[in-house]
């Protein structure tokens, strides 16, 4: 027979097994999101630097491709009991994020296309920091990583700026999805 | 008052049990992802995991994805009822209600 702190002990594995196997779920359908929206702003960077004057059209197709694909990754790749309600309350928060980013960059900051084009990815990745910090750090560590390349971007490259978006931008959450798969 | 389970107190083996029963019924992990959870090497977790599905606690499923073998771990009934009883049983101790 074990004492009451060796029981303690067991249990405290158990718990940490626990956590570590839901960290490790949540990683594995938020990679998936990840890369997807990778691939997704790395078209439509491509596509707004090929055809210019489709720039809102362009953003407003990734952007609702990228929503539905969320929703369908998270809701096929959901385990667990409340998978599907936090999935829906994730997505609520992501869309408080955009309605306040749509306030700051229209109604309030009247941002021109080079200051829209770094807003909103810098912007976005502030809310996986934060999502981070209940998550995991693999999240902050992409959106840090993500962030200072996009800045970088936007005072150094010029009348580039759209192709070194689809590669700081997308070509970074590309490789941290496929980074968090691994850990 | 119960016994603690002296398979399922064995600390890998619990680890094992721990990640298995945390997910939903019919669920299974792959060995890969049980091996990065638990830390174990390929021998000593494939060791302890024939010891639980040699107890009937855990069903071993081997495939072919694509080309590769991919072997799948899934906590049986009888697996899920003998870790609650364990589990309770720790509890116990730590209440006082056991020596």
């Amino acid at each position: 027979m074990i004492d009451s702190q060796q029981a303690s002990a067991a249990l405290n594995d158990i718990n940490d097994i626990v956590h570590r196997l839901r960290q490790s779920q949540i990683y594995q359908t938020a990679s998936l999101i990840i890369i997807m929206w990778g691939v997704l702003v790395f078209l439509g960077y491509i596509a707004n630097y090929t055809w210019p004057p489709q720039g809102y059209a362009i953003w407003a197709v990734v952007d609702l491709v990228g929503i539905a694909g969320s929703i369908a990754i998270a809701t096929f790749s959901g385990t667990g009991p409340g998978a599907g309600a936090f999935a829906i309350r994730l997505l609520m928060a992501f869309l408080l994020f955009i309605a306040f980013g749509i306030f700051c960059s229209v109604v309030l900051g009247h941002f021109g296309p080079r200051q829209m084009l770094v807003f909103w990815p810098v912007f976005t990745m502030l809310f996986y920091a934060l999502a981070g910090l209940w998550f995991g750090y693999a999240f902050i560590v992409i959106a840090l990583g993500s962030s200072a390349l996009i800045v970088t971007a936007y005072f150094y490259a010029g009348p580039a700026l759209l192709l070194w978006m689809a590669l700081v931008h997308g070509g970074a959450l590309v490789l941290g999805g496929l980074w968090m798969r691994r850990i | 008052m119960a016994d603690l389970d002296e398979i399922i107190h064995q600390p890998l083996r619990l680890r094992i049990m721990a990640a298995l029963n945390a997910l939903p019924v019919s669920t299974g992990l792959e060995f890969a992802r049980l091996k990065k959870l638990t830390g174990a090497t390929d021998g000593n977790l494939g060791a302890h995991i024939e010891t639980l599905a040699r107890a009937g606690y855990v069903a071993v499923d081997k495939a072919f994805v694509g080309k590769k073998p991919q072997t799948t771990v899934t906590a049986t009934a009888a697996g899920r009822g003998a870790f609650a009883r364990h589990v309770a049983t720790l509890q116990e101790i730590i209440a006082g209600k056991q020596p």
